[in-house]
C-alpha cells in the first residue's frame, strides 16, 4: 500500500539523506540575545488574565526536520546540535533540495512551496522524548494489527488510485487528522490562534480545519462520541496551554493509533515574542511501548493572511489522479495487446 | 551517478516525510508528466483564485483558427501572493505565455512552471528564494 511504502520509503531516506537534518537560525539568532542584566521577557496576558498565545503562525522553516534523530547523530543530544553544525546541516538540506528542481526526478512539486526556508530550522529532529530520539516499538498487539492490515491491503487486489477510495483522506479533502494537521509540509503552513474566555481556537489554512478548544474541567464526551480531529479539552499549567484530545476515529488516526486508547497532549507555550513552542505528546499504552514527544516552534508569519481552503470544491487534483492511473491502465493495455 | 540519485529521492522523500502524509493534492508525479514540457500561448480566460491550487484558464489559437481552452495548475494562493502574484498582474484578456508540464490524462490541462506577461515580465509558479533554475530572471 502507499502508505506502507512511504513509510519504508521514510526510514530509508532518514537512513540516506542525513544531512537533511538541521537547522539554522534558531530564535536567539531572530531575536538577539538579551544582555545579562535585562530583565527576563515576560509573556503576555490577555484582558481576562490567560496566557495571550493569540496571532497568526508558521512552522514552515521546519519543513525537512526529520521526526526521529538521523543514525549519523547516534548519541548525541539535540540540544548539542546547534550553531555551525546545524546550519550547515540545513544549508545543505536546502541545497540539495533546490538541485532537485533541476531534474525530472519527482522536480516540480517543491515549486509549490511559498518560500523555501530550511535553513531558518531550528532543530535537528523533532523527537525530544524518549532522549535517542526515535518512536518507541509498537507492542506486540499493533504490531500484529499492522501486519493484518498489510496482509488485507495486499489481498485486496486493489490499487493505489482505483477509485477516490484508495486516496488518503488528505487527498480527499477530509481532513489531515491530528497532529497532522500541523505538520509542516511544502506549503498551507499557517495557523492563527485566537482565544475568548474559556476557549482557545486554532484556525489551520490546509484542509481548513478550526478547533474550537473549551478550557477548564469539562470532560471528553462518551466513547461512542468520535471524529477526525478527536475531542479536545484544554487547560492552562503556568504560561503553557496543555490540550488533551481523545475520541478520535479509526479512519485517518495518526499512525494507525489505537482509537479507544489513543491520548495526544500538546503543549503550547510562549517563548517570546514571536514564538510558541509547540510539543506534542504521543500516548497509546496499546499502540506504543511508552509514550513519546515530538517538539517544533511556531514562528509569527503576519505576511499573508489564513486563506478560504474551499478544499473540496478545488480538489481538480483527485481527479487528475484518478484520471491519469485510468490513462495509464489503457496505455498498459494497449502495450501488452501490441505485444501479443 | 546512482548514489546521487538515491539521495536525491532520500532527501525528497525525507521532506515528505515531514508532512506527515505522502504527497496529497500536490502529487505531480500522479497527475503530470515531467517528461512533456509544454509552451502555450493563449489570452487568459479567468484566475481561479482556490485552493488547495490556483487554476489560469487561457484560450490557445490552434494553427486551424479554432480556440482551445487550456487550464493551468498554479501553487496554492498564500504561495503565489507570496512570489508577486495579484489579481492585478493577471487579468481576464491578456495574452501570455505559459511554460508548464502536460497532464498525464491527455486532457487539456498542465502544471505551470511560469508565465510571461505582455510586458515581459516572468511570473514564476514555483518557489522564490530558491535558486531553482532560471528563477532569477524573475526578480
Amino acid at each position: 500500500m502507499k502508505y506502507r511504502q512511504f513509510v519504508a520509503l521514510s526510514a530509508l531516506s532518514v537512513l540516506l539523506a542525513l544531512p537533511m537534518t538541521t537547522a539554522s537560525l534558531s530564535a536567539q539568532t531572530r531575536t538577539p540575545a538579551a544582555p545579562a542584566t535585562a530583565r527576563k521577557w515576560i509573556a503576555p496576558k490577555t484582558s481576562w488574565g490567560d496566557p495571550d498565545l493569540q496571532g497568526a503562525y508558521s512552522n514552515s522553516n521546519e519543513n525537512g526536520t526529520p521526526l526521529e534523530r538521523p543514525e549519523i547523530f547516534e548519541g548525541r543530544k539535540l540540544e548539542d546540535i546547534k550553531g555551525e553544525e546545524l546550519q550547515k546541516i540545513k544549508n545543505d538540506a536546502q541545497k540539495r533540495t533546490v538541485e532537485n528542481f533541476a531534474g525530472p526526478l519527482h522536480a516540480p512539486d517543491g515549486w509549490w512551496q511559498p518560500d523555501l526556508t530550511m535553513t531558518k530550522g531550528t532543530q535537528a529532529w523533532l523527537i525530544i522524548d524518549p532522549p535517542n530520539g526515535k518512536i518507541p516499538p509498537l507492542t506486540p498487539e499493533a504490531t500484529q494489527k499492522a501486519a493484518a492490515r498489510a496482509a488485507a491491503r495486499r489481498s485486496s487486489g486493489r490499487g493505489p488510485a482505483d477509485s477516490w477510495e484508495d486516496r488518503s483522506l488528505y487527498d480527499r479533502c477530509i481532513t489531515r487528522g491530528l497532529p497532522g494537521s500541523m505538520m509542516p509540509a511544502i506549503y498551507g503552513n499557517g495557523y492563527q490562534i485566537l482565544q475568548a474566555p474559556g476557549y482557545v481556537t486554532i484556525v489551520y489554512e490546509m484542509i481548513h480545519e478550526i478547533r474550537v478548544i473549551p478550557l477548564g474541567g469539562k470532560p471528553h464526551p462518551a466513547s461512542s462520541v468520535r471524529s477526525y480531529m478527536g475531542d479536545a479539552r484544554g487547560h492552562w499549567e503556568g504560561d503553557t496551554l496543555v490540550v488533551e484530545t481523545t475520541n478520535f476515529r479509526e479512519e485517518g488516526i495518526y499512525r494507525n493509533a489505537n482509537p479507544e486508547t489513543l491520548r495526544v497532549i500538546e503543549r503550547f507555550t510562549r517563548t517570546a515574542p514571536d514564538v510558541v513552542k509547540w510539543s506534542v505528546t504521543l500516548d497509546d499504552p496499546k499502540t506504543w511501548t511508552r509514550p513519546w514527544t515530538f517538539s517544533m516552534p511556531l514562528t509569527k508569519d503576519d505576511s499573508g493572511p489564513v486563506l478560504e481552503y474551499a478544499c473540496h470544491e478545488g480538489n481538480l487534483g483527485l481527479m487528475n489522479i484518478l484520471s491519469a492511473a485510468r490513462a495509464e491502465e489503457k496505455a498498459a493495455a494497449e502495450g501488452a495487446a501490441r505485444k501479443k | 551517478m546512482r548514489l546521487t540519485a538515491i539521495v536525491l529521492f532520500a532527501s525528497l522523500v525525507l521532506i515528505a516525510a515531514s508532512a506527515s502524509t505522502a504527497a496529497a493534492h500536490h502529487a505531480f508525479a500522479a497527475e503530470f508528466d515531467a517528461n512533456k514540457q509544454v509552451t502555450l500561448k493563449g489570452t487568459i480566460a479567468k484566475m481561479d483564485w482556490i485552493n488547495p491550487h490556483a487554476w489560469l484558464h487561457i484560450d490557445v489559437k490552434e494553427s486551424d483558427g479554432s480556440v482551445t481552452r487550456w487550464m493551468i495548475e498554479l501553487g496554492p494562493p498564500n504561495s503565489l501572493l507570496k512570489r508577486g502574484w495579484t489579481k492585478q498582474s493577471v487579468p481576464a484578456g491578456i495574452d501570455v505565455t505559459v511554460v508548464g508540464y502536460l497532464s498525464k490524462d491527455g486532457a487539456k490541462r498542465a502544471n505551470g512552471r511560469d508565465i510571461t506577461l505582455p510586458n515581459g515580465k516572468q511570473l514564476f509558479a514555483g518557489s522564490s528564494g530558491t535558486g531553482a533554475p532560471g528563477e532569477n530572471q524573475y526578480k
